[in-house]
């Protein structure tokens, strides 16, 4: 496997009965109708939303393939690194304000604000989800606002890879394709780094080959 | 109608195949005479062959930045040396004594600014090789740069009213991508810019390159009263000028002048909303060559753009609720060249015409479309959009959407030209279970947008407006050698 990563690792990165991105002979996804089994490790490989929210479903006889759980992690950690150092000042200025009560309800509102950071991340997390059909990739994310995008493989300018200093210590990377339109926004985070780079390639070979110019 | 010389048989593609004068049951004059086919440039030049040799900018080029730079000084300093001490204060003083010390200081700032201005023309080289244009800048610090012709996506050629005098003219060369992607030509001579653009559009189109100028044939003209009432038919145009109105008559009867500090803004706004669009769409043509759509406007700066076949990515047809009583339309644009400040500059294709000749003209830098007949389906009422609905539609090769109901926007993107497809829902629109699909062009004016349909509608308009792209790029003909 490979060397980056401990091979332990590996069976826990993708939630199960996300279809296998890494071989290439893997991409057709399992029929939709067969639920993968419902592993104690991972969260449930539902499709996001429930019937109200048909729109959002994986196109036909595909399922979403899913990027890591750690991903939520990712996201609980940006939310407390950004919140330590509104905390600490907030309260110093708060209490020497209005003493020590306005600096408990500082602390009581970065609370209550953090556990709901922390909820959101997973929801956003479970949000996540794409899928590569024959001449597009579809890519669906957002928890209040929620969005699908169908990036046709032809339109793709260039796909990079992008991990922060968190991404990179989480072993996790961005995959982030750019066409000619800037509001296009497809970018797929928390995979791997090793799929992430596969998926890179895999992507920039079927521009490449369906590649139109403008 | 490809009635040009014998060198013009590779040209015979439909698309840009114009009606003799203007848009079919016109009832205005056609503009026929005004321009002629001898388009511009008074005698014949000698040809010049760019892809032999370097060729340079023109000399005065040389001039003018040393000149600009001896302005400056002057400005900055220079000027000081002339002033001198009197009973009076300060004042300018011209005797030999000034002057002598005035030339002194002047005459090596001269120096370096000819030495400036000739490195400056000196250090720009370019030529044609095959099928790149290759600039090269720099003398010390040398670059390079080779431009694929058949990346190039508009041509420009502009004369700011200075130039004009000297008889020379800017060629800008506008490529898809960022800010860095445009290569200016400032100065050349005028009909060494006539024939570079000519001959970049010519190479472009996969023709050999001394292939004479393509012929054009005249297609609309603005007249300038048309465009001046339908600059001030504008509701905030109207509400400018009443408010200015109100103010003065305030401040005439209450002999108050402070109203002069609110009247001002409202001045300088009106300004820049009616008298600028005046000046710069002033004496608006448009004409259709097979090399693509050629606009030529301007009163103080002159600019020919060529918009070659499928470069026009979206179009907007903006009607204001005033002018829908005239039955007047503007037409927008984005092309992928264009980007930042000169998006706002270039991309008007009609900045005011009857509304068939704008959907005539849509018709014709997306061929084979009728945007008019589009059938839309309005979006189902819903509590968001008090401004009246906005509704959508598509057929094979165009999709449509129309929001607004005071200044009517209909947005028209290609199938083929749509980058992605996109579906948002907010939380307040899936509580009534609504989405908005977007169809993605490059950055401009247009963005296409089907608001507020019904979720599972929503998905089906994604699925088929990414089917219908699919076909649409699978049967559309390469764009970068429309020639051949």
């Amino acid at each position: 496997m490979n060397e980056s990563h401990p091979p332990a690792r590996e069976p826990r990165d993708m939630p199960p009965g996300s279809p296998r991105i890494l071989p290439h002979a893997a991409v057709p996804a399992p029929p939709f109708t067969s639920p993968a089994p419902p592993g104690p490790a991972g969260p449930s490989p539902v499709p996001i939303g429930g019937r109200a929210e048909q729109a959002f479903d994986p196109p036909a006889g595909m399922v979403w393939a899913r990027v890591s759980p750690r991903l939520t992690w990712h996201r609980r950690i940006a939310v407390l690194l950004w919140a330590l150092p509104i905390t600490i000042v907030g309260a110093f200025v708060l209490a020497r304000a209005s003493g020590l009560l306005g600096g408990l309800i500082w602390l009581g509102v970065i609370v209550v604000a953090c556990a709901m950071g922390w909820i959101v991340a997973e929801l956003v997390y479970r949000s996540w989800g794409f899928a590569e059909r024959a001449d597009d990739l579809l890519v669906t994310h957002g928890f209040f606002v929620k969005h699908l995008v169908v990036v046709p493989y032809g339109r793709m300018q260039y796909v990079d890879v992008t991990a922060g200093l968190l991404e990179q210590w989480l072993g996790v990377a961005t995959v982030r394709l750019h066409t000619a339109a800037a509001a296009t926004d497809a970018r797929i985070p928390g995979l791997p780094a090793r799929d992430a780079a596969v998926l890179r390639d895999r992507l920039a070979q079927k521009g490449e080959s369906r590649s139109i110019g403008l | 109608m490809n009635a040009g010389p014998p060198g013009y048989g590779p040209y015979g593609r439909p698309i840009f195949t114009p009606p003799p004068y203007g848009p079919p049951g016109s009832p205005y004059p056609p503009p026929g005479s005004p321009y002629g086919q001898v388009p511009y440039g008074p005698p014949p030049p000698p040809p010049v062959h760019f892809s032999r040799g370097v060729h340079r900018l023109h000399v005065s080029t040389a001039v003018i930045s040393a000149l600009s730079v001896l302005v400056i000084v002057f400005v900055l300093g220079g000027y000081t040396l002339l002033l001198g001490q009197t009973a009076d204060g300060v004042e300018v003083i011209l005797t030999p004594r000034s002057i002598a010390r005035f030339l002194l200081v002047m005459m090596p700032v001269a120096a370096v600014a000819a030495i400036i201005g000739f490195w400056t023309w000196w250090s720009l080289k370019f030529h044609i090789s095959g099928d790149d244009l290759v600039v090269d800048t720099g003398i010390v610090r040398r670059r390079n740069r080779r431009i694929p012709l058949s990346h190039i996506q508009a041509v420009d050629v502009v004369r700011p009213l200075v130039t004009r005098v000297f008889g020379l003219a800017e060629v800008r060369v506008e490529l898809a991508g960022g800010d860095q992607a445009e290569t200016r030509f400032r100065y050349l001579g005028r009909a060494m810019a006539e024939q570079l653009r000519a001959e970049l559009l010519a190479r472009a189109a996969g023709l050999p390159g001394h292939t004479p100028e393509a012929p054009e044939h005249p297609y609309w003209r603005v007249w300038f009263g048309t465009l001046l009432g339908s600059q001030l038919l504008k509701l905030p145009v109207i509400g400018g000028l009443m408010l200015l109105v109100a103010l003065l008559a305030f401040g005439v009867v209450f002999r108050e002048l402070g109203v002069l500090a609110a009247a001002l803004p409202v001045l300088l706004g009106l300004a820049r909303g009616v008298v600028a669009p005046l000046v710069m769409h002033a004496r608006f043509k448009a004409a259709v060559s097979p090399d693509g759509l050629r606009l030529r406007y301007g009163l103080m700066e002159t600019r020919m753009q060529t918009v070659p076949p499928g470069r026009v990515q979206a179009v907007r047809v903006v009607e204001p609720l005033l002018w829908r009583s005239f039955g007047w339309a503007r037409l927008d644009v984005t092309v992928a060249g264009y980007v930042g400040d000169r998006q706002a500059l270039s991309s008007v294709l009609l900045p005011v015409a009857p509304r068939r000749v704008a959907f005539h003209l849509v018709g014709m830098v997306f061929p084979g479309t009728d945007a008019e007949a589009v059938r839309l389906l309005p979006a189902p009422r819903s509590l968001r959009s008090p401004f009246g609905r906005s509704a959508a539609g598509t057929d094979d090769a165009v999709f449509v959407t129309q929001r607004g109901r005071v200044c009517r926007r209909l947005d028209v993107i290609a199938h083929a030209r749509a980058q992605s497809v996109r579906m948002t829902s907010g939380p307040l629109q899936r509580l009534l279970g609504l989405g908005t699909v977007h169809v993605d062009a490059p950055p401009g004016p247009v963005q296409v947008a089907a608001e507020n349909r019904e979720l599972g509608e929503a998905r089906a308009i994604v699925e088929s407006a990414a089917e219908r792209a699919h076909r649409a790029r699978a049967t559309d003909q390469r764009t970068d050698r429309w020639a051949t």
